[in-house]
C-alpha cells in the first residue's frame, strides 16, 4: 500500500455518489407512483446531460486552462441555432437538412466565433477578458434578435426536427408503439416516451465520449501545459510554450462541447430563440463548474446536473403555492447565494480534481484500477 | 444638422446616467480591486429604493427643474438605501471572504442575483414608472435650434452635474478625498502613512453605490423601470470605465461621456450608409471596449486618479 492512497475513494465521493442514488431512486419512484410522468423524468435526464456537456466544455476553458469566459451562453446559441438554421421548417434561410448534417453546422459556427473571440481577447488579463467576452456574447445575441431575416429574430426558430427524425429504424420509432409478447400488447407506449429515450441515449453516448476525451487530454502533456499556464503563465513561456496557442485551442475545444451542448439542445426542444442566449444561461454554467469542482471534469457533471435539480425543483416547489415568492425570483435567489456560499465556504468545489490528473499506472503500491 | 444636435443632446442625457454608474465601479476597482458585476444591479435597487419613497411624499411641495420636489426627496433615499446595502454587502460578503480579484468578481455575480431576485420577488417582472407626468419639448430649444428637450432631460444633465462637481471637491478639497485618492492609488501605502484605508474602503462604497443609485433612479426616469435595467445597462458602464482606464474616477467620467454619447450616436451610422440599427447600440460599445483593451489596455486617462 502506498502512503498515497489516491486510489481511493474519499468521504466526500462516497456521499455524492450515495446522495445521487438516493435522488435516482427518489425519481424512480415518483415515476412508479405515477407522480411523474416518464416522458417528462427523460426530458429531465437530458437537460442534466446538456448542462454536463456545457459545464464540461467551459471547465476546459476556466478549469484547466484559467480562461475567464463569459461568453457560454454565445457559443451554446450558435450550436443550436446552426442546426436549428439547417434543419427547420420554419427556417428562414434553409431547412431540410438532415439533423446529422447539421450538426457540423453548428460546430463550425462556434468554432469560427471561438477564434473570432478568442484570438482578442484571450492576450488580456483575467477581468478584462470576462467582461470583454459577456460583452461580444450580447453582441451574438443583439444580432440574433434583430436579424429576422436570417435567424426568425425574437420568435425563434419553430419546426426543428427530432435528431433521429430521417433515420430508416429509429425515426419510424417516433411514433405511438406498442410492444407485442405472443399476440399480447405488453407495454404501450406514447411517442414522447420513445423519442424521450432516444434523446437519452443520442446524449449518454456524446456525454461519455466527450468525458473519456477530455480525461485522455487532461492527463496527456497538452492537458499538463495547460494546467501549468493556469497556475503561472509567465512560467510557461519561459519553458517555451506557446501560450497563446495553448490557450487558443483550449479555447476552441471548450467552445465546440458547448455548441454540441446547444445542438442536442436544439433536438431536445424543438424551439430555440434569442431567450437561450441570455447572460443568465452562461452564469448558471459557471455556478455549475465551481461548484462541481474548478478543473474537475467529474465536478463538472455534478454541477450541471445540479443547476437542472435547482431549475425545475424551484417550479415544483413554486408550484403547490406554499412559497410566497415567484419561481424566477427563487431561483436567482438559490443560484446568488449558492455562489457565494461556494466561494466563502468551499472555494474548491464539492469535487475537486485529485486522482483524476494522475495516470492509474503511475500510482504504484500495486494497486491496479 | 438639427438631427445631429438631436442625437447629441440625447447623448448628454444618457451620458450623464453612465457617468454616475460608471464613477461608483471605477472606485469599487481601484479600491477593492475586482470588476463588480452587482453595480448594476446596485443602480436598479436605487432606483426602486426612489420609487417606493416617491409613493410616500410624492406630491409633496412644489416643482425644481419640472420634477416635483418629492421626487428629489426620493432620490437621496434611494441613494442612501444602496449605500446601506452595499456597506452591508461589503462587511458581509466580500469582507470575510479569502479569496483572489477572481473569486471577488464570480461573488459579485452572486451578490447581483440576490439583489435582483429580491426586487423581482417584491415588485415582479412588470414595467413600472415613477407618477411624475412627462412633459414635451421645451418650446424655446425647440423653436430655436430644432432640437426636442425636455426639462426631464435637463433635470437629469444639471442632477448629474450637481452630484459630479460635489464628488469631485470631496475627493479634492476635503482630508476624506485626499484619503481616497491616497488608498486608491496604493492601498498598502496608504495603511502605512497612517490612514486608515478600513473606514475609505467602506466611504468608498457608499460614495460608488449612492452615486450609482443616483444613475439607476435618472434611467428609471429616462426610460422604466424594471429589474432589469442595472444589470442590462452595466456592460455599457463597463465600457466607459474601461475606455476612461480603470481606477480612475476621472477617467470613468470622460469614459462615460464619450460611451453614452456614441451609444446615441449611433443612428448616424444608418444615415451614412451603414447598415448598422439603433438596436446595435451597446453592440457599438462593446467592440469599442474591446477595440481600446487591445490598444490601450490602461484606457485613455490610465495614470490620472
Amino acid at each position: 500500500m502506498s502512503t498515497l492512497d489516491v486510489g481511493a475513494y474519499s468521504a466526500r465521493e462516497k456521499g455524492v455518489v450515495g446522495l445521487l442514488g438516493a435522488l435516482g431512486a427518489f425519481l424512480l419512484l415518483a415515476v412508479v407512483t405515477g407522480f411523474l410522468a416518464p416522458a417528462y423524468l427523460l426530458y429531465l435526464v437530458g437537460l442534466s446531460a446538456m448542462y454536463m456537456l456545457l459545464s464540461m466544455g467551459l471547465n476546459v476553458q476556466w478549469g484547466y486552462g484559467g480562461m475567464i469566459n463569459f461568453s457560454v451562453a454565445a457559443f451554446f446559441g450558435l450550436g443550436a441555432y446552426g442546426t436549428a438554421l439547417l434543419t427547420a421548417s420554419g427556417s428562414p434561410i434553409s431547412g431540410g437538412v438532415s439533423p446529422v448534417i447539421a450538426l457540423f453546422g453548428g460546430l463550425g459556427l462556434a468554432a469560427v466565433l471561438a477564434v473570432i473571440i478568442g484570438y482578442p481577447t484571450l492576450k488580456l488579463r483575467d477581468d478584462y477578458l470576462a467582461i470583454a467576452s459577456l460583452g461580444l456574447a450580447e453582441v451574438v445575441r443583439i444580432f440574433i434578435l434583430n436579424e429576422s431575416q436570417w435567424t426568425a429574430g425574437s420568435a425563434g426558430l419553430t419546426g426543428i426536427p427530432l435528431f433521429f427524425s430521417d433515420w430508416p429504424i429509429l425515426g419510424d420509432l417516433t411514433y405511438p408503439y406498442v410492444f407485442y409478447v405472443g399476440g399480447a400488447p405488453l407495454f404501450y407506449t406514447t411517442q414522447s416516451v420513445v423519442t424521450s429515450l432516444l434523446n437519452v441515449v443520442l446524449v449518454t453516448v456524446i456525454v461519455a465520449a466527450v468525458y473519456l476525451f477530455l480525461r485522455r487530454i487532461h492527463r496527456s502533456p497538452w492537458g499538463r501545459v495547460l494546467r501549468t499556464i493556469r497556475t503561472d503563465e509567465d512560467l510557461a513561456e519561459t519553458l517555451g510554450k506557446n501560450t497563446f496557442a495553448f490557450k487558443m485551442q483550449a479555447f476552441v475545444i471548450g467552445s465546440l462541447i458547448m455548441a454540441l451542448a446547444g445542438v442536442f439542445y436544439s433536438h431536445l426542444v424543438l424551439f430555440v430563440s434569442p431567450q437561450d442566449l441570455q447572460p443568465i444561461t452562461t452564469f448558471y454554467v459557471w455556478v455549475a463548474v465551481i461548484l462541481g469542482g474548478t478543473g474537475s471534469d467529474r465536478g463538472a457533471m455534478l454541477g450541471g446536473f445540479t443547476i437542472v435539480a435547482i431549475q425545475q425543483g424551484t417550479r415544483f416547489m413554486t408550484d403547490t403555492g406554499a412559497l410566497p415568492i415567484g419561481a424566477a425570483p427563487l431561483r436567482l435567489m438559490l443560484v446568488g447565494l449558492l455562489i457565494i456560499f461556494i466561494v466563502r465556504l468551499r472555494p474548491e468545489g464539492i469535487l475537486p480534481p485529485e486522482r483524476e490528473l494522475i495516470w492509474p499506472d503511475s500510482l504504484g503500491g500495486g494497486r491496479d484500477e | 444638422m438639427a438631427q445631429i444636435l438631436q442625437y447629441l443632446a440625447n447623448g448628454l442625457v444618457f451620458s450623464s446616467i453612465i457617468i454616475l454608474g460608471s464613477i461608483g465601479l471605477s472606485l469599487v476597482y481601484s479600491i477593492a480591486d475586482f470588476a463588480n458585476f452587482a453595480h448594476g444591479d446596485t443602480m436598479t435597487l436605487g432606483a426602486y429604493g426612489a420609487f417606493v419613497a416617491f409613493g410616500v411624499f410624492g406630491g409633496l411641495g412644489g416643482t425644481v427643474l419640472g420634477l416635483p420636489i418629492g421626487f428629489f426627496l426620493a432620490l437621496a433615499v434611494g441613494m442612501a438605501l444602496a449605500a446601506v446595502v452595499a456597506v452591508l454587502t461589503h462587511v458581509l460578503v466580500y469582507k470575510p471572504l479569502d479569496t483572489d480579484s477572481i473569486g471577488l468578481l464570480i461573488t459579485s455575480i452572486g451578490v447581483a442575483f440576490v439583489y435582483r431576485a429580491v426586487l423581482q420577488g417584491t415588485f415582479g417582472t412588470d414595467f413600472l414608472q415613477y407618477d411624475i407626468r412627462r412633459s414635451g419639448p421645451i418650446p424655446l430649444l425647440l423653436d430655436t435650434l430644432d432640437v426636442a428637450v425636455t426639462q426631464r432631460d435637463v433635470a437629469i444633465i444639471v442632477s448629474a452635474a450637481v452630484l459630479v462637481v460635489g464628488l469631485h471637491l470631496l475627493l479634492q478639497r476635503t482630508t476624506l478625498g485626499r484619503k481616497m485618492r491616497a488608498t486608491a492609488d496604493n492601498p498598502d501605502l496608504a495603511r502605512v502613512s497612517g490612514i486608515r484605508t478600513d473606514r475609505v474602503i467602506l466611504v468608498m462604497w457608499v460614495v460608488g453605490s449612492a452615486l450609482a443609485a443616483a444613475g439607476g433612479v435618472f434611467l428609471a426616469l429616462y426610460s422604466q423601470l424594471d429589474p432589469r435595467i442595472g444589470f442590462n445597462i452595466l456592460l455599457v458602464v463597463f465600457a466607459a470605465v474601461i475606455l476612461g482606464g480603470i481606477g480612475s474616477v476621472y477617467g470613468a467620467m470622460l469614459g462615460g461621456l464619450l460611451i453614452g454619447m456614441l451609444h446615441e450616436l449611433t443612428p448616424l451610422l444608418s444615415d451614412v450608409g451603414l447598415p448598422i440599427s439603433n438596436a446595435y447600440a451597446p453592440a457599438v460599445a462593446f467592440v469599442i471596449m474591446v477595440a481600446v483593451l487591445l490598444v490601450r489596455p490602461r484606457g485613455i486617462a490610465g495614470d490620472m486618479t
